[in-house]
């Protein structure tokens, strides 16, 4: 779960680390501000402030314009619910600091670059400096915060805030166990004119899977990442059980040279009702004149895939020809209801391929 | 990891008295696994089809030597029955439970480092032994006794893979789903070394996937350890970045932890790789 920049810094501040002060502007609601402010778009979503996003507002008569642009302004798809207003820090320089995880060592690491900022994330990951926490204990752990402190001072050349560094990273690594965070990032960690380390701006996101041991209420703005729209314009769509089976699907579909309109992972467990929204969905798409189905049940069943196949042929006038392949569990049966309603089966994902070849042509 | 830990005989279920758990504990049965005993930390004394229940791990240890265990405990309570299982000392854990928060997972790796147990999964279909072990979920049907050996990343990409070459009749000795996590237990590298040492393995099958870049350290260690033939396909060429990436970070790299970026590095490291599932089965010499 990604959360928006507000939510994330407020985060932040209750683990003591220092961020702009602000106020939240709902849509609609008239906020009090002091000038000169920054105003921000909260969308989830990286590249905002070349997109428009961010202005910064000195004088009273382009204050509510602003806003009320801020608020049409749509970025990559996202429109803004709130915005958050901020006081314009006076930078004397940027840096870079995250904290992530290793996947293969299965470790926190904090990464850190000497020039934060927009363009951070098309340079070059070895002109960052990464450390490791080394043997620490999950959770509960005397970490060597003021060794990884002293590298970030060593590494920024700030030699005179090595003991405000060694709390922000002893402060961001609380922040991170306590919050199941996968991904802290403050971009830029601003020095302002008067030797403050400030979060200029924080991308956090929290492991849904932790969820149940956590009291959340986040405003949701994650798109839905079962379902994913890969070309609009797209003439095959694909319906496919498990992250692994649909996207070699989408790529069996690319491969013969035709142009996959979505990725859908209807996973493990799908029921009727769960592929009957599936082709609802693919439905909006305009240009689509198949649906590739390719389904291996383990624990999804066939028969439940079925019935909704069924039940979408005859429900949904307009619905674009199938190609359909499906094995493993309740194939069977899947296959006899499939038969009584006249609708063909494939054996296997290439017949599909050249089924769908047939129709697109 | 050696053959013995995977042919060995005395295998129990954690969670036996769960849905799962029951239904997947008949299974394996059904397949020739053997099943002494299960663990439910509140049914203990009783039994399902005839398997006795304990309530821990231990206390099975009192009646019976234990080398292999399945674990299908719900995600909250994975984590200590994982590092039950590796405080007692169990030498192969497989671990089937989807959703295990990650830092759960972190304090799990942290805590296996210098013990004697080894971690399959979490979020993994098992192994399948096709006539000898089934550890897991996946079906045994699917199976052919014989010499290839599968390693995959993907559920639902296995069955493919161990379906397609029974269809071929090319059977296998191992197939090991290592599970989608980000951090899980045992990856690609060590799966490469088992199949490598196993005398009765002739070839092996790795299906990988977008995300991460355990792919390019699997084919450093295939350029320099692997001499047995091997044939690979990643999934996720067409796939948008950032959906399955989900910890982001750009400058971690984004672009080493593409399809394309993972084909290469294993073709430099002088694996068959092709650009799709279809392809992969094909490729495999009989």
């Amino acid at each position: 779960m990604k959360l928006l920049e507000h939510e994330a810094k407020t985060i932040l501040s209750l683990f003591k680390i220092a961020v702009p002060s602000s106020v939240l502007v709902h849509k609609g609601k008239t906020t009090e501000l002091d000038l000169p402010v920054v105003l921000k778009s909260q969308v989830p979503i990286g590249g905002r402030g070349k997109a428009g996003g961010i202005k910064v507002v000195k004088s009273d008569k382009k204050l509510n314009k602003t806003i009320d642009d801020l608020f049409k302004l749509d970025i990559k798809g996202f429109i803004p619910q709130t915005l958050l207003a901020e006081e314009l820090l006076d930078i004397k320089h940027e840096y870079y600091v995250s904290m992530i995880i290793d996947r293969a060592t299965a470790a926190i690491q904090v990464v850190a670059g000497r020039d934060g900022g927009v363009e951070v994330e098309s340079n070059d990951a070895d002109s960052y400096l990464t450390v490791g926490f080394g043997d620490l204990e999950i959770g509960n752990g005397k970490a060597n915060f003021d060794s990884v402190g002293q590298a970030l001072a060593d590494y920024y050349d700030l030699q005179g805030q090595a003991f405000v560094l060694q709390d922000l990273v002893e402060n961001l690594y609380r922040c991170f166990i306590k919050n199941d965070a996968m991904l802290i990032e403050i971009n830029p960690l601003v020095l302002t004119t008067d030797d403050k380390l400030v979060a200029g701006d924080c991308k956090m996101e929290l492991d849904d899977s932790a969820s149940f041991r956590h009291d959340w209420k986040f405003e949701q703005t994650e798109a839905e990442v079962n379902f994913v729209t890969l070309d609009e314009h797209g003439t095959v769509a694909t319906i496919a059980n498990g992250a692994g089976l649909a996207m070699a699907t989408v790529d069996a579909v690319a491969n013969a040279g035709m142009k996959p309109a979505n990725f859908l992972d209807i996973g493990g467990g799908a029921n009727t009702e769960s592929v009957m929204a599936a082709f609802a969905q693919i439905m909006e798409y305009s240009h689509v004149k198949t649906i590739v189905i390719n389904i291996f049940a383990g624990i999804t069943r066939c028969d439940e895939v079925a019935k909704a196949i069924i039940a979408a042929r005859d429900q949904m006038p307009g619905l674009p020809k199938l190609c359909i392949r499906l094995a493993g569990t309740n194939y069977d049966v899947a296959k006899v209801l499939l038969d009584k309603n006249n609708i063909k089966l494939l054996p296997t994902l290439e017949a599909c391929i050249d089924q769908a070849l047939e129709y697109t042509s | 990891m050696s053959p013995e830990l995977f042919n060995a005989r005395n295998v129990i279920v954690q969670g036996i008295t769960g849905s799962h758990g029951t239904f997947h504990a008949r299974a394996m049965v059904a397949a020739g696994t053997n099943i002494i005993a299960g663990t439910s930390p509140n049914k203990a004394g009783e039994s399902v089809d005839g398997i006795p229940v304990y309530k821990s791990v231990a206390d099975i240890q009192a009646d019976h030597v234990v080398d292999i265990s399945v674990i299908f405990v719900p995600a909250r309570f994975a984590k200590s029955a994982i590092l039950e299982a590796v405080d007692s000392k169990v030498p192969l854990i497989v671990c089937i439970t989807e959703g295990i928060p990650i830092h759960d997972m972190l304090h799990i790796r942290q805590h296996l480092i210098g013990k004697s147990s080894t971690l399959i999964g979490p979020n993994s279909p098992g192994v399948l032994m096709p006539g000898v072990n089934k550890l897991g979920i996946i079906p045994a049907k699917l199976g052919l006794p014989g010499k290839a050996a599968i390693v995959s990343r993907s559920g639902t990409l296995t069955y493919e893979a161990v379906a397609g070459l029974t269809g071929r009749g090319i059977g296998q000795k191992y197939v090991i789903g290592i599970g989608g996590d980000q951090v899980r237990g045992t990856g690609f590298i060590e799966c490469l070394d088992l199949f490598q040492n196993d005398p009765d393995v002739d070839q092996i099958i790795m299906v990988g996937e977008i995300g991460g870049t355990d792919e390019q350290a699997a084919a450093e260690h295939i350029a320099e350890n692997i001499t047995k033939p091997v044939y690979a396909y990643i999934a996720g060429h067409h796939a948008p970045v950032g959906v399955q990436l989900g910890h982001a970070g750009a400058i971690l790299g984004s672009a080493d932890e593409s399809a394309s970026a993972k084909t290469k590095a294993l073709r430099d490291a002088g694996v068959t790789v092709s650009g799709s599932i279809t392809e992969l089965i094909t490729s495999v010499r009989d």
